[in-house]
């Protein structure tokens, strides 16, 4: 009786915090100008990373996702640019920023001990997980938290670029593991 | 069929006589009559399903020959063409894209933002096609009508359907040789089902017979089937969807170990002498709903979604 009752208190417990955490992941809903902020993070990151890519690869293959990369999100970058500047918006950090950026360091960090074969596996991997967690991230807290409706399309517009990325990541990846 | 007409009712008992004998004892005999429909049933539905399979496709015609590639999208993404004509895909979109074929048999290279691209297809062909750095761009082009004026003519295994040309080439390709082969592979298993099936319910030895002769030859044409499928993975795996192309080889290569242990099994039954029983059949059920989904993935990388 006494151990029932134990577990339901802690059960109960857990439960609550849970339910907390929510909240607080809630009231912490980016504002737009957060929102052009965690997009501009995420295309440098990406740069960032494929420029390091090109730097250490001699694979063909992986270059050549690294130059698509740069293309992409340069362009990318400029129309989120283009659009901020139309609506007035001036992109700021928040905490979901810095932790990209922080997560970003690590990555580079771990890129930069990896050499030949382990570095491109080590690269495709976390280009599939990266635009895998951007995705998800748009699709659950920056499109429904965008106030303005031409931010919240130009987010929606960006969902196929980053899925074909992550294809092409993935096939990246599945060649990598098959030589 | 038949040259002496059995009564129902003694024909009835007799299979349900054979039937517990050979499989269940402790099972009702208005069940086992039951089981003999839904196993007709659904051995015919599969089959069916099979039918369906193995049709591709056919896009709506279309006259323009202008694809616009804008927001991630070729538009319009099934475009019909006469042979000997040009197709301009014009990139308004604002990031890099590359028109590539999913057989390997052309690609345009980066076509940046404001550029466009040109080719002629001279001969008739339904060909798939996608931009290589976002592999979830992806269209169809059907050239129609058959010419003879110079130009290679290719056979692919993208235009297996009613366009290819007429003109007969030796296959070559493992993009020929996969899907010639898997037409008796997906011919012969499920009629093998059918056959013992059909044995059972008219209790006909020469059904068995058949059925078994089927699956070895289902056996040992299917290792061919899944090599032919191997050479296409290593030499165009690229091209292909990765996604698909990694199921569908693992589940080819797990079909060829799967049919194996199939015909063993129908061997052992046929050395005893003995017709099938229900265990035997669920078994081969489960190695044709196999080759359903396999052949639908196969017929999806090929044709599209």
């Amino acid at each position: 009786m006494k151990l029932s009752r134990f577990c339901f208190a802690a059960v109960f417990t857990s439960a609550v915090l849970f339910a907390a955490g929510g909240v607080k992941a809630y009231a912490q809903a980016p504002t737009d100008p957060q929102i052009a902020g965690i997009v501009q993070t995420a295309n440098q990151i990406d740069i960032n990373q494929a420029k390091l890519a090109l730097k250490k690869s001699t694979n063909p293959q992986v270059k050549e996702f690294a130059n698509q990369m740069i293309s992409d999100h340069t362009n990318l970058e400029k129309s989120v640019d283009d659009l901020a500047k139309k609506l007035g918006v001036t992109p700021e950090d928040s905490d979901t920023s810095r932790q990209l950026k922080q997560q970003a360091a690590d990555e580079s960090k771990k890129l930069r001990g990896l050499h030949g074969k382990a570095f491109d596996k080590e690269y495709a991997s976390h280009e599939v997980a990266y635009h895998q967690a951007v995705i998800d991230a748009a699709k659950n807290t920056l499109i429904p938290n965008a106030k303005n409706a031409d931010l919240k399309s130009a987010l929606e517009g960006a969902a196929p670029l980053l899925q074909g990325h992550m294809e092409h990541a993935q096939q990246l990846e599945q060649s990598l593991s098959g030589k | 069929m038949s040259r002496h007409q059995q009564h129902p009712h003694k024909y009835r008992s007799r299979s349900e006589a054979v039937f517990r004998e050979l499989t269940f004892s402790h099972v009702a005999p208005p069940l086992l009559h039951g089981c003999k429909i839904i196993l007709a049933a659904v051995a015919v539905a599969v089959l069916c399903a099979l039918g369906l399979g193995a049709q591709g496709a056919k896009p709506a015609s279309g006259t323009n020959h202008t694809v616009v590639i804008k927001q991630m999208h070729f538009d319009p993404s099934q475009q019909t063409v006469q042979a000997g004509e040009t197709v301009e895909w014009k990139n308004e979109d604002i990031f890099s894209h590359t028109v590539t074929a999913d057989d390997g048999s052309f690609d345009s290279g980066l076509i940046d933002p404001g550029h466009s691209w040109q080719r002629t297809f001279k001969s008739a062909q339904t060909l798939a096609y996608h931009c290589r750095p976002h592999p979830n761009m992806r269209a169809t082009l059907m050239v129609q009508g058959a010419t003879e004026q110079g130009g290679q003519t290719k056979t692919t295994g993208t235009d297996a359907g009613s366009t290819a040309t007429l003109k007969w080439s030796p296959p070559r390709r493992p993009q020929e040789f996969h899907p010639i082969l898997v037409n008796f592979t997906a011919a012969l298993l499920p009629l093998s089902l059918l056959s013992d099936i059909l044995g059972r319910i008219f209790r006909r030895q020469s059904f068995h017979h058949a059925a078994w002769w089927m699956v070895m030859y289902a056996a040992l044409i299917t290792p061919l089937t899944a090599a032919a499928g191997w050479w296409w993975r290593l030499t165009a795996g690229s091209a292909l969807p990765a996604k698909l192309i990694t199921v569908h080889q693992w589940l080819g290569t797990a079909a060829v170990l799967l049919f194996a242990a199939l015909a063993i099994w129908r061997w052992c039954i046929h050395k005893r002498d003995t017709s099938p029983g229900l265990a035997y059949l669920t078994f081969a059920l489960i190695a044709v709903l196999a080759l359903v989904y396999q052949g639908s993935l196969g017929g999806r990388m090929v044709f599209g979604q």
